[in-house]
């Protein structure tokens, strides 16, 4: 009975004395989000509401503007369909090659290759791109070979799929990692009950490995998706400010109107679009904790 | 759960052999991953051979992109005349290029270190403890972590000036020191650390700081390298951040360096210090590579 | 229990605070590190801050320029004697008589000693290259003897009261070719070292023309400069300094420092030395500079940037130290006010005046301007409280482009750290006056006192009667062609009917100017550009311009490899001038492009050349367009606008607005005409140039001022401009991105016109 009792309170103690040690544990790097990341946003968000340059209040007249900005709608439309088409694509190629290699002998040395592209700096691979897809450039020249008609690929609709191939091109090698990881965990001796049961191959992947990799779809997404974001470095170094319109971007529009003072519109943008994040996070998180 | 696993030790080994066995399908299989694994080498081979060409042999090569000659580019996977001529320039001639090389290395190790003190202690917070709005801090930790630099840009800029950061490399590595992406990698890590363990330690008597340095740290070590070897990447060819709150070109990183020479007409020596920017990164990578590989396995993992 | 918890948030907290004031610490110590490394090229204000808030350093040498009494025409050598007093060798610029002048009152009044030999003041008879003189008083001059065998070179010994012999040394042949002397200098009173055309310097005793030592220096690689500081032979390139010992002709160890300082600060114009060469003056760019022999720091006594030693076209010749406070600078300064350019400077340290002017005014630009330059060191001359620090944010070669350099400077300008005056070359001007950054100008520019062209002064002002920025400066798009080609009055419809008007010019260079005339009828009401007037512009270029040659490229392409989005400047040349030779030679049937200057003998000698020469302007789909150029605009965020205004109206007074640089034509009307009026070429009699292509394509042109009826149709020509040229870049670059692949047959005028509105579009939706 005694010892009961003073486990109970010791647990009681317990929680209390972890929740302020959860405190304690994030306050250095709260503080330093706060005063490097919290503040800045909030001072975005009081521009939202003022005027550009001479901070008079404006209210809402910000927000409306920028939603009726034919430059917003294109690039909102550009973002969303370049984050839709490419983030599934690649995961479920990463997929297919991780399945593929887990477990294999040369599965390895594949792998290294694939993850390279990671380490190579955006410049370098702006530098590369340019070559490649220049109109005088090597794809025209090997194709001019091929005797097929060259195309000038960052000005008209192609640069959005090259975009799309760089993307996927950096981060392949990140998400099959990723997927491979998920792999591990799956036990294999599901696998050998299903075996036994009679289950082939094909059987095996769609009723076994599929379902327990749901889990890990949450954070290769989230991650894919703040990848997607980094492309607009290449996009940018390759085609400058004003891309063809396929790959016309949130950033290259913030980057423009940061050019031209525009802060006011900028800030309303960037509040919606962390509201629209906001949403598609906790989305996901719904999604997720729904399959567990 | 728990019952399968002890049945998986038993039987694993079997199923290995069969998981490995090549069939006819998967030797094209592998052939095709093969072949793209060559595609996506092919740009760092551009890299590498580009450096080791002279300056006439990539006129020639390249002459129609950077040159407006007609005709195409052409560009053969080895050079003709190979020559370290944009090593030695780059190494002899430039001074700028070791300032530059040694900022990048302090930005870098910098905000790893503080990466490491910082980003491990919020993420085992967020793991192992509960406190009151937790999930919503953690939501602010994920937003904040999408936003892309140009939203905060100026107001980064005013809190930097603020604290008389700008024009200080601490202007760039603080910011990066309280990343909350690191926060979020380590998290998972640190989540899988079954609750049972630390109960049983605080039970012995742990104190929690010790929790955190003798378990937390011993067993996320894998992700906390994964996490480091990523900021790496991530802070080696940092462009945005140093090109705003920089002034001083005697605190410029090698990331700026590049875009500085190939707005030139030393492509040969773009290509040089591409290579050599690059190299630092890939010996991280091999070296991290395993513990990078288990780490995000073992992240991505969910109990 | 409570207490006790929180006291350790508390504690934690403290930590953190200290952490992260400790680490700002650092960050100020590190700064303060890097800001001296980084101080010699002293381009950056940013690292003054800790400094100024302390006690301020006194003491700076202010920079005066003499009214010497005589107008030298050229100075060869200035030197303090022996005996104290100034001596120095040159040209009168009244007659043309080379000779020798004295000072014993500082440098304030100079009196005639005695006049060169005759033979040596006859223009048929030979020319001078060079003149020394010893600290005794004596001048060796460096003649160059042309007689009926060819030209011969001697040198000429002229003692202290201006006795002269010729030497006996004589330049050892040099193969075929003529051996020439190439530096001059006479360190003692006992020898003379001189270099020549091979690079080898001789020492030479005065007494008997007897070769003491001799010195190899210049190699393939590198040519040496030569100096000397009592027994101390400097001899200076690009990257090192050597020094030898003239007593004993071998060389000394080597100066690191004099070195380092060499190398970073560029070539010492002239050296001086007060302590028989324990120590050295140096003079370069950076400013004067004190070494002495065997220390490890070349100090910097003056600093150029603050007067006219680091202004862009300012050479210095001699150097004289009379005393540690006062020295005086013999320079060629195309700016100064003396007609021939030819100034003494006299520099004197004022103990009363900080040391560093204790007001900063930050101005940006996107390019260097020369012209901003000069009035800078000018103004600064005048406002000794007021430092101008100038940055060209692109010019400094960090690779970055226009955008990001935008996108820094808004961050700056909003945070409060901007510039306080903005030369606005290549920034979106109507953008920023929209937004409100630029201040009103209107009653600067009334008080300013200069008389303007309005038509061009007034191009921004707005429905208010606002004025918020102002072109310095203007360029006319021109044509110059035969009438064979070109009839003047002819519009861009009748222009591009012709066939052959374009050949051998690139597409690029063509589109580009044409987008001067063109661009700006293209804006319709509300500011959307009109695609049938672009298709039109495409489609008429495209028929003039004819089939695309791409055989011909590698003889005319310029080199460049710029990132996309970054600066087109370097690439084509856009200029009218550059054109004229090529015209006259009929490389090219017409010329035309941006005029900024006027040269009436060139002008002349080229319409000569031509059956029937005719320039006007150039025709376009607007008419009577003009190109602001150097547009200046003050920031409202300035915090200093009294000062700001002060520099702004400096550089629209007619002072600053007649330095030519090639920046424009200036847009006050009395600086309009000392520019285009060819003042420079009066009394010298009608000199013939000679300018060509090779040398069988050489063409003779007069010197000579501008006929006044000409100048009266210039001044008429730019009062009837109206149209300014659409100042945007971002089209602009759009338009011959797309226009060059028009030209060469990549695209057709329709799909140019439509990428064009495609990018241009998203742009103005923005």
């Amino acid at each position: 009975m005694r010892t009961k009792v003073s486990r109970e309170k010791k647990s009681r103690k317990n929680k209390k004395h972890k929740s302020v040690w959860g405190f304690l544990w994030i306050l250095p790097s709260f503080l330093g989000v706060m005063v490097f990341y919290l503040l800045p946003y909030a001072d975005v968000v009081r521009r939202s509401f003022l005027g550009a340059v001479d901070n008079r209040f404006v209210g809402i007249e910000n927000y409306k503007t920028v939603l009726g900005n034919t430059a917003f709608q294109l690039a909102v439309k550009n973002t969303f369909l370049f984050t839709l088409l490419c983030i599934p694509v690649l995961i479920i190629i990463a997929l297919f090659c991780a399945v593929t290699l887990y477990k294999s002998k040369y599965g390895g040395i594949i792998k290294s290759a694939f993850l390279m592209p990671m380490a190579l700096p955006a410049v370098s691979v702006a530098l590369v791109w340019r070559l490649l897809f220049h109109s005088q450039g090597l794809l025209n020249h090997w194709l001019s070979n091929m005797d097929i008609a060259g195309n000038d690929w960052m000005n008209n609709g192609s640069a959005f799929w090259i975009l799309f191939i760089s993307y996927i091109w950096k981060n392949l090698g990140y998400d099959i990692v990723l997927w491979m990881a998920g792999l591990a965990g799956i036990s294999s001796n599901i696998y050998e009950a299903a075996r036994v049961d009679g289950a082939g191959e094909r059987q095996c992947f769609f009723y076994i490995t599929l379902p327990n990799l749901k889990s890990s779809l949450y954070t290769i997404t989230v991650l894919s998706f703040l990848n997607s974001f980094k492309v607009f470095r290449e996009a940018y170094l390759v085609a400058g400010d004003y891309p063809h319109e396929s790959i016309y971007m949130m950033q290259h529009l913030f980057n423009n109107w940061f050019r031209a003072f525009s802060f006011d519109k900028m800030a309303a943008a960037a509040v919606m679009e962390s509201a629209v994040l906001l949403a598609l996070i906790m989305l996901l998180q719904k999604a997720w904790d729904s399959k567990e | 759960m728990l019952g399968m696993k002890g049945y998986t030790k038993q039987y694993g080994i079997k199923m290995r052999g069969k998981w490995a066995g090549l069939r006819p399908g998967r030797m094209l299989l592998w052939l095709f991953l093969a072949a793209l694994a060559v595609i996506v080498l092919y740009p760092i081979v551009f890299l590498i051979s580009g450096s080791l060409m002279g300056n006439d042999e990539l006129a020639s090569y390249l002459g129609a992109v950077f040159l407006g000659k007609s005709g195409y580019a052409d560009f053969p996977p080895l050079p003709m005349f190979p020559t370290l001529q944009h090593y030695v320039e780059l190494f002899l001639d430039s001074p700028e290029f070791f300032v530059m090389f040694w900022n990048s290395v302090k930005i870098t190790f910098s905000v790893l270190i503080g990466q490491f003190i910082v980003g491990t202690m919020a993420a085992w917070g967020f793991a192992k403890y509960d406190f009151p709005w937790k999930k919503g801090f953690f939501l602010l930790y994920m937003i904040l972590m999408l936003l892309p630099f140009q939203v905060l840009m100026l107001s980064d800029y005013l809190v930097l000036d603020f604290f008389g950061l700008i024009d200080s490399l601490w202007g760039i590595i603080l910011p990066g020191v309280f990343s909350t992406f690191p926060v979020f990698i380590m998290y998972r890590f640190f989540a899988e650390i079954p609750d049972s363990l630390i109960e049983s330690a605080r039970l012995d008597g742990a104190k929690e700081w010790q929790l955190f340095l003798y378990l937390a740290l011993p067993i996320g070590s894998s992700g906390i390298i994964a996490c480091m070897v990523l900021g790496f990447l991530e802070y080696w060819s940092l462009i945005e951040q140093p090109m705003t709150f920089l002034k001083d070109k005697s605190l410029f990183p090698l990331s700026i360096f590049l875009p500085d020479i190939t707005s030139v007409d030393k492509s040969g020596m773009a290509f040089a210090a591409s290579v050599v920017t690059f190299l630092p990164a890939v010996l991280v990578f091999l070296g991290g590579q395993d513990y990078l590989e288990q780490g995000i396995m073992a992240g991505a993992v969910k109990e | 229990m409570k207490d006790r918890k929180w006291r350790r948030v508390l504690g934690t907290l403290l930590a953190a605070i200290l952490i992260c004031a400790s680490l700002t610490g650092c960050s100020t110590g590190s700064k303060d590190g890097t800001g001296k490394d980084a101080g010699a090229g002293g381009e950056d204000g940013q690292g003054n801050g800790t400094e100024s808030a302390g006690e301020q350093a006194m003491g700076r040498f202010l920079e005066e320029e003499l009214d010497t009494g005589v107008v030298f025409g050229n100075i060869y050598d200035m030197k303090k004697l022996e005996d104290g007093s100034l001596r120095i060798i040159g040209t009168n610029g009244d007659n043309g008589n080379s000779g020798v002048w004295d000072s014993s009152d500082g440098g304030k009044t100079w009196q005639s000693v005695y006049d060169l030999p005759e033979e040596m003041q006859n223009p048929e008879k030979g020319w001078m290259d060079y003149a020394a003189i010893s600290p005794g008083g004596q001048v060796v001059c460096a003649f160059n003897e042309d007689t009926s065998s060819g030209v011969h070179p001697v040198l000429y010994l002229m003692d202290k009261e201006g006795k002269a012999d010729k030497m006996s040394f004589e330049l050892p042949k040099e193969g075929e070719s003529l051996n020439i002397t190439t530096d001059l200098l006479f360190p003692s009173n006992e020898w003379i070292v001189l270099k020549d055309g091979a690079g080898t310097a001789y020492q030479i005793n005065v007494s008997d023309s007897s070769v003491k030592y001799t010195y190899e220096l210049d190699s393939d690689v590198s040519v040496f400069q030569l100096y000397a500081v009592g027994n101390t032979l400097i001899a200076q390139d690009e990257t090192q300094v050597l020094c030898y010992d003239l007593q004993t002709g071998e060389q000394k160890d080597s100066e690191e420092a004099l070195s380092k300082g060499g190398s970073e600060n560029g070539l010492f114009h002239a050296v001086d030395t007060l302590d028989g060469g324990e120590s050295i003056y140096c003079l370069s760019g950076g400013g004067l500079y004190h070494y002495k022999f065997g220390g490890s720091v070349m100090e910097q006594l003056i600093d150029g940037n603050m007067n006219s030693l680091g202004a862009p076209a300012f050479y210095p010749i001699a150097l004289a130290m009379i005393d540690e406070q006062n020295l005086l600078v013999a320079a060629n300064d195309t700016n100064a006010s003396s007609a021939t350019g030819i100034c003494v400077l006299k520099y004197t340290y004022s103990a009363d005046t900080p040391a560093k002017p204790d007001k900063e005014l930050k101005m940006y630009s996107l390019y260097d301007n020369k012209e901003i330059r000069q009035s800078i060191s000018r103004f600064q001359k005048e406002h000794t409280d007021v430092y101008v620090n100038y940055q060209a944010v692109l010019s400094e070669g960090n690779g970055i482009n226009v955008s990001d350099a935008l996108k820094t400077m808004a961050t700056e300008i909003m945070a409060g750290n901007g510039p306080d005056v903005l030369l606005l070359d290549g920034m979106p001007v109507e953008t920023y006056i929209e937004k409100g950054i630029l201040k009103d100008l209107s009653a600067l520019l009334k008080e300013s006192g200069g008389s303007y062209f309005e038509n061009i002064l007034n191009v921004y002002q707005d429905a208010q009667g606002q004025i918020c920025a102002a072109p310095a400066r203007f360029m006319i798009p021109m044509i110059h062609a035969d009438s064979a080609y070109y009839s003047p009055g002819e519009d861009f419809d009748a222009f591009t009917e012709r066939k052959d008007t374009m050949v051998n010019m690139l597409p690029g260079t063509v589109v580009e100017k044409f987008w001067y005339t063109c661009g700006a009828a293209w804006q319709k009401e509300d500011k959307t550009l009109d695609e049938s007037k672009i298709t039109e512009f495409l489609t008429k270029l495209k028929n003039a311009y004819g089939e695309y040659d791409s055989s011909r490229e590698g003889e005319t392409v310029g080199m460049s490899m710029t990132m996309e989005g970054a600066g087109t400047e370097e690439v084509g040349d856009i200029y009218l001038s550059r054109g004229e030779l090529e015209l006259a030679f009929e490389k090219i049937n017409t010329n035309f492009g941006l005029c900024r200057d006027m040269d009436y003998g060139m002008q002349q000698a080229v319409d000569k050349k031509l059956k029937d020469g005719k320039m006007d302007l150039m025709p376009g789909q607007a008419d009577h367009v003009f190109v602001p150029t150097m547009v200046l605009g003050i920031s409202s965020k300035s915090a200093q606008p009294e000062m700001a205004e002060e520099f702004v109206k400096y550089l629209f007074s007619q002072e600053a607005q007649k330095i030519s640089q090639f920046g424009g034509f200036p847009v006050e009307k009395e600086s309009f005409r000392s520019v285009i009026d060819g003042h420079e070429y009066e009394g010298l009699g009608g000199i013939v140039g000679v300018a060509g292509l090779g040398m069988e394509e050489r063409l003779d042109y007069a010197m000579e001022p501008t006929p006044e009826e000409e100048i009266a149709k210039m001044t008429g020509l730019v009062e009837s401009l109206k149209t300014p040229s659409l100042q945007d870049d971002v089209i602009k670059e759009a338009v011959v991105e797309q226009g060059e692949k028009v030209l060469k047959g990549e695209l057709s005028p329709e799909e140019g016109a439509a990428a064009i509105m495609q990018k241009v579009n998203i742009y103005l939706a923005e």
